[in-house]
């Protein structure tokens, strides 16, 4: 059984009369990027907050390290807030050095590896600056940064793609692996659903302050797939057995979605193509959407 | 790392950051420059009052020099003079208060020409005036025919003694008496009103730029407020200590100067400016915590953060009445509000004396408010600084004071 690095059981929050998580539960395993997935306002941030103590929640526990936050475990946390800023008349290097010693380090240590990171981060040169003379992408790198300056065993990350441009969002992604492969944990919220589907292990989707989703991604996938196949290629797709209807993509590759009669398995229409002698195949895969379309699925359903 | 690790780590950041600071590099050296500038206009604005007369009405007058023998030239000077047959029952009448003051010619008058006038509070520059008058209308009258020629020249060197404090005005020093509690609550306000006013643009851009959200997952809000008023305290007092040492050094170089002559620095005085600045200072500071927490913006919170301001400069406005009746109902009001007291006991001290009752009762009642304030302000600040996007209405601050926990935003760990 995986450990857990946090537990939420049964936690509701409100602001007023305004329920914002309402009864989520779910861990998150030592080792495993965990996405938080849920629209704007959502509840998200909330949870997010409540783990990291900076709300208590009306009812329900969150344990974290196997129990309450205190002081030694929130040294091992590191925190991207999605609302981001940075002092802005302080020098790169001094600022991370400052947030690094709150965090535990000595000021040698965190001098060293704050100007490891930034070499890292290809920022090596910009240290002595300060942080109003950089650029907003620049200013963004210096917060991922700060949040595995200190080596934490967990990071929360709010949004961290926002704002950043391919090939920043590439060097971010590269760092959370490299985070993982360490043993880290992540637990990021997202909209981006690409970054889920390729970095997540499991996701929790939240809505309206419920929870919709909770599983690996992949599961979630083959929950909402369709009893379809996937082809591309050239022939009479209608005249193959066990296909009750055919739907044909105009999207310039002349692909089509076939949709199969109940009992009927994917791997024998695959037998029925390759021995007709007729169809030629390019292409041939499930219908499983992706988590984009499963995302405003669940949004849409919710709204009816 | 420890509760006090951390406190001390924000401290630092604090004092260090501001230390470099162009706007207190120039309150720590512009400063001085402004302050002498309102020392010479205060000093031209108290020659006014310095001439009112209505508060004496009576002086006695005790000679054991047999100069006056009894006589006394009419003079065309608000005052009369009543003789007494030596200094005790001067003092016995000054005491009863059937005469406002006192002044003693001891026995060696024509030798030494020394006058010592007593009282209770300050002695206004016209009685002394009228105290020469008097002396040089008699001389030249009664002088008997081997005065030393020194009195006809100079017949007064005059002693004021303050009779509460038991300290003594010699003419060399009366600007210090006069002016070092001003020059203190001077001191004061700007040491307080830069610091204060450092923490609470501190607090505002760290949440209006949202570095707060990750500050406090390292720091409480409380350790993190703790720190910055520990760390811009110290640096408040940094501010003071340069101060001092200039103004060491300037009395030491200008004692030639007249005006600076016998200034000296009364212990009661430090020890009262000093108790009083750590009291006010962590009024205000936490005061100014508050406001920027839960102000929207810089801009916002400096409105707020002027009118506290005015409130400690109140006493400023009743310079006169402290100077006529330090102990009069206006300065005694003035010294229980907390916001007014740290410069109203300034005056006090500097103009006549303050009943030990009544400065007990004043730090008390400033101590009392200063505790209140902190804790209140401890908690509207845990939970305001992370409450943005939109500024917090006056009920719902009243809700958080009120509640230990509240349905907007809540708390967050202290």
């Amino acid at each position: 059984m995986p450990e857990s690095v946090i537990q939420v059981e049964r936690v509701f929050r409100n602001y007023g009369s305004f329920r914002a998580v309402d009864g989520v539960s779910f861990e998150v395993h030592r080792g495993e990027v965990f996405a938080m997935l849920g629209p704007n306002g959502s509840g998200k941030t909330t949870t997010m907050r409540m783990i990291l103590d900076l709300l208590k929640p009306d009812s329900g526990t969150i344990a974290v390290f196997g129990g309450p936050l205190v002081d030694a475990a929130r040294d091992r946390i590191g925190y991207l807030p999605e609302e981001r800023g940075l002092y802005r008349n302080v020098q790169v290097i001094e600022m991370m050095i400052y947030l690094g010693t709150l965090k535990g380090l000595s000021r040698r240590d965190a001098q060293q590896r704050s100007q490891r990171l930034l070499e890292r981060l290809e920022m090596g040169d910009q240290s002595k600056k300060k942080i109003s003379e950089l650029s907003k992408g620049m200013q963004q790198k210096i917060q991922i940064a700060v949040t595995v300056l200190h080596d934490p065993d967990l990071i929360i990350v709010d949004e961290p793609f926002s704002g950043l441009d391919p090939v920043n969002s590439l060097v971010l992604k590269d760092l959370l692996t490299e985070f993982k492969s360490r043993g880290g944990t992540i637990v990021m919220s997202t909209h981006q659903m690409t970054q889920v589907e390729e970095m997540a292990d499991r996701l929790f989707m939240i809505h309206r302050g419920q929870q919709k989703l909770y599983g690996t991604v992949d599961a979630i996938r083959k929950q909402y797939a369709q009893h379809a196949i996937i082809v591309e290629g050239r022939g009479d797709w209608a005249a193959l057995p066990g296909v009750v209807s055919v739907e044909t993509r105009e999207n310039g590759r002349s692909s089509a979605v076939l949709h199969l009669a109940e009992g009927v398995s994917s791997d024998s229409v695959l037998v029925a193509i390759t021995s007709s002698g007729s169809i030629h195949i390019e292409r041939f895969e499930l219908a499983v959407p992706d988590l984009n379309d499963i995302f405003i699925r669940v949004v849409e359903e919710n709204r009816l | 790392m420890s509760s006090f690790s951390r406190v001390g780590l924000v401290a630092r950041r604090e004092y260090l950051f501001n230390l470099r600071r162009r706007s207190f590099l120039f309150a720590v050296f512009g400063v001085p420059l402004f302050t002498f500038a309102m020392w010479f206009i205060i000093f031209a604005v108290m020659e006014d009052s310095e001439n009112d007369l209505g508060k004496v009405e009576k002086v006695g007058v005790a000679d054991a020099s047999g100069l006056l023998d009894g006589q006394i030239v009419p003079l065309d000077v608000p005052v009369q003079f009543e003789f007494y047959a030596d200094a005790t029952h001067a003092q016995q009448a000054l005491d009863d208060a059937a005469i406002g003051a006192y002044i003693s010619l001891p026995a060696q008058y024509l030798r030494s020409g020394q006058v010592e006038i007593y009282s209770y509070g300050t002695v206004p520059a016209a009685l002394e005036d009228a105290v020469r008058q008097l002396l040089l209308a008699n001389l030249s009258q009664f002088a008997p025919p081997d005065m030393p020629f020194d009195r006809i020249q100079n017949p007064v060197v005059m002693s004021i003694y303050v009779n509460d404090t038991g300290r003594t005005l010699t003419e060399a020093n009366i600007p210090a008496l006069f002016f070092l509690p001003m020059i203190f609550a001077l001191l004061f306000m700007m040491s307080s009103g830069v610091t204060s006013g450092f923490l609470m643009s501190g607090i505002v851009e760290e949440k209006t730029n949202r570095i707060i959200e990750v500050l406090v997952t390292s720091v409480s809000p409380l350790q993190l407020l703790t720190g910055k008023i520990i760390g811009l305290g110290l640096l408040g007092l940094t501010q003071l200590l340069i101060w001092g040492a200039a103004g060491m050094v300037l009395i030491t170089v200008g004692q030639a100067v007249p005006f600076l002559n016998g200034i000296e620095f009364p212990l009661t005085l430090m020890l009262v400016f000093g108790v009083y600045f750590i009291l006010s200072y962590f009024l205000l500071s936490t005061l100014m915590a508050g406001i920027g927490a839960i102000s929207g913006s810089e801009q916002e919170s400096r409105q707020y953060s002027t009118i506290i301001s005015l409130l400690f400069i109140i006493p400023f406005f009743f310079i006169p009445n402290f100077i006529a009746e330090p102990n009069g109902t206006t300065a005694v009001v003035l010294t229980m509000i907390p916001f007014t007291a740290p410069m109203s006991i300034l005056f006090r001290i500097g103009f006549g004396v303050v009943p030990p009752v009544q400065m007990v009762a004043s730090l008390l009642l400033l101590f009392l408010t200063t505790f209140g304030v902190a804790l209140a302000s401890a908690r509207v600040f845990k939970w305001a600084v992370l409450h943005y996007g939109r500024r917090p209405t006056l009920w719902q601050v009243f809700g958080v004071l009120r509640a230990s926990r509240t349905a907007e935003g809540g708390e967050a760990r202290l």
